[in-house]
């Protein structure tokens, strides 16, 4: 008999768990609603600003408008999957304060999993077609060609960029097992998406290490783009991206359960 | 029979930080490397049999939360060894998990927004509940405590006896061999305690699952329990049948005064200032009997005695000469002043 739970099981449990949450989400319709309302608003308000800049500046450090573009829906695209499957991260600090967090520890199940699954977050989904809209837009009007390689290249970048944003997160909801009150440092980290948005090249020299080694921020949009719009000008880094973004995901999930499985619950 | 759990020598010892008090003294203690240690669990050994019932007993901060989860492998203790089906938990958390369930009274792990017969089919998953035993649980729990009804009602909108039902039965849902309850009666009215503790007891009887139970409420040890373990500071004070308990403390008897039927005659009479006035009393006349104490319940002002110290006749006569006593009996001791005694140190 099997006696392991392998990967097909996960993603049988995965249909699950998550079919609940959708059930369970649309038994709340006004929070529906008003959440999916909030996320377009957030949507279309990053994009005015983003326009009212190009209003003034005809380029930023040698990216245009339509370039500029791309990067942006780039960036949001990566987002998508942080937002959608690794949404939990931002209850964490609660589950562990209330003491909610044991009832995980005690399921047959991979606790990050489990964790991990009980959320999905519907409001990824209206920026992963505001992403795409976006980034087919300045795909379009770049004229990049529409071929199979492109095509490839462009999910194996979107998967590596998730990568790194969902490595970030879960390392900075992993501080939560050590400190109370640690949302700051989750505010603080998912900031920095913010910084996806711009060339690396814009920022000073000390930045452009930091973004790269330490809070490696440009993986999430920057260095991906850089295959499309910038062929000749890419970092020979780049190309080992999808491989750090395992690489950073698995250190991410190590330290993480090494938090989960420290943690030692509040008395009841 | 064989153990089903072996616990050898267990310690888990905890590290605080010494607060210092006042805002300057928060400011300092984020430098401050100044660390006590505590040890929740001091040097605890016991077996538990399969089919067993175990009260697991002991005051607030006693050291029972502890040890339970390191039973169910969410700690490690820091010395010692546990065995769960002849497996270290800690060790084999996931695979431990397959064969216990768990239930913490005031927390549910059910799916909140949702009916509780979703939660089930999540954990016929997770588990990986065959068809047929999942189906013939459903029936069972139904003919047990009418469990149907409740199964499509969202947990959210249950009551708080309802809610504890259902997460009691979905931790009997994949057949564990050990259930731990943490104080699963708490909050609850009478009838749904009595309803709980039959479900309980039926589980184990006809399953032959084994239940370590933790409760403040001595009804759940006297329904349910034959062997208790009692612990305190960390370390048990007590582990025996529960018969040897009350032998232990054969000469404790309690006699129930009543003075006034309607509990106050004069105006600043109250129960309680009888009681104060009769504590008082005794403690002057019977200086030397240690045991002795004075309690109330309602109308009634309980004394509490070791005959071995003071004969119970010399009570009742000092106590009539100075007040008309309207109505008396006499009990045995309760469970529940058994374990006071203890807690105060009565085993000492």
């Amino acid at each position: 008999m099997d006696n392991k739970r392998g990967l097909g099981f996960y993603i049988h449990l995965y249909k699950i768990i998550l079919t609940q949450d959708l059930k369970s989400k649309m038994s709340y319709r006004a929070d529906f609603i008003i959440s999916t309302i909030g996320m377009v608003f957030t949507n279309v308000s990053g994009f005015i600003t983003f326009w009212i800049l190009f209003q003034n500046f005809p380029s930023i450090a040698g990216w245009n408008y339509y370039e500029m573009l791309f990067l942006y829906g780039f960036s949001l695209l990566a987002l998508t999957p942080v937002q959608c499957f690794f949404d939990n991260n931002w209850n964490l600090r609660s589950h562990i304060y209330t003491g909610d967090f044991i009832k995980y520890c005690l399921r047959p199940i991979n606790l990050f999993f489990y964790y991990m699954s009980e959320v999905f977050d519907m409001k990824g989904i209206g920026q992963f077609f505001f992403g795409t809209g976006t980034l087919y837009y300045a795909w379009n009007k770049l004229g990049i060609p529409f071929t199979l390689k492109n095509l490839i290249l462009l999910i194996i970048s979107f998967i590596s960029a998730s990568l790194f944003m969902i490595a970030l997160m879960n390392l900075a909801a992993a501080t939560n097992f050590w400190l109370m009150g640690s949302t700051f440092v989750m505010i603080f980290a998912f900031k920095f998406k913010d910084y996806a948005r711009y060339p690396v090249k814009i920022f000073s020299r000390v930045f452009r290490f930091i973004f790269t080694f330490i809070i490696p921020i440009a993986f999430v949009a920057y260095y991906p783009s850089l295959f499309f719009l910038k062929p000749d000008e890419i970092p020979p880094l780049t190309y080992l991206s999808p491989f750090l973004g395992m690489i950073f995901f698995y250190i991410s999930y190590k330290v993480w359960m090494k938090g989960a499985l420290s943690y030692s619950g509040t008395g009841s | 029979m064989d153990s089903i759990i072996k616990i050898d020598h267990i310690t888990k010892e905890f590290k605080t930080l010494n607060r210092r008090v006042g805002l300057k003294g928060s400011f300092l203690d984020l430098f401050s490397r100044d660390y006590k240690v505590l040890k929740a669990v001091n040097d605890i050994s016991m077996e538990i049999k399969q089919g067993e019932i175990v009260g697991y007993l002991g005051p607030n901060g006693a050291g029972k939360s502890t040890t339970i989860k390191m039973m169910t492998g969410v700690l490690e203790p820091t010395c010692g060894e546990i065995l769960v089906n002849g497996r270290v938990p800690y060790k084999n958390r996931a695979k431990n998990s397959e064969n216990i369930g768990v239930v913490f009274g005031q927390r549910s792990q059910l799916w909140w927004a949702l009916p509780a017969i979703e939660s089930f089919r999540i954990l016929k998953e997770i588990y990986r509940i065959d068809d047929k035993t999942y189906k013939d649980n459903l029936e069972y729990f139904d003919a047990l405590v009418g469990a149907s009804d409740l199964y499509y009602k969202t947990v959210r909108q249950m009551s708080l006896g309802q809610r504890t039902l259902c997460d009691i039965l979905a931790s009997f849902l994949h057949n564990p061999s050990v259930v731990f309850l943490d104080e699963p009666t708490i909050g609850l009215d009478v009838s749904m305690k009595g309803k709980i503790r039959e479900l309980i007891k039926v589980l184990n009887h006809e399953r032959g699952t084994t239940v370590i139970l933790t409760t403040h409420d001595m009804g759940d040890v006297d329904a349910l329990c034959n062997r208790i373990v009692i612990i305190d500071k960390g370390t048990i004070l007590y582990d025996n049948h529960i018969e040897n308990l009350r032998k232990y403390f054969g000469a404790y008897r309690t006699i129930r005064f009543m003075f006034n039927k309607h509990g106050a005659s004069k105006e600043n009479e109250t129960v309680e200032n009888t009681m104060m006035e009769i504590d008082t009393l005794l403690k002057e006349e019977f200086s030397g009997a240690k045991s002795l104490s004075v309690g109330m319940d309602e109308k009634w002002i309980d004394v509490l005695l070791n005959e071995d110290e003071v004969p119970m006749m010399k009570i009742i006569n000092c106590i009539q000469e100075r007040k008309k006593i309207v109505d008396m009996t006499l009990q045995e001791i309760s469970t529940e002043s058994v374990i006071k005694k203890i807690y105060e140190g009565g085993l000492e």
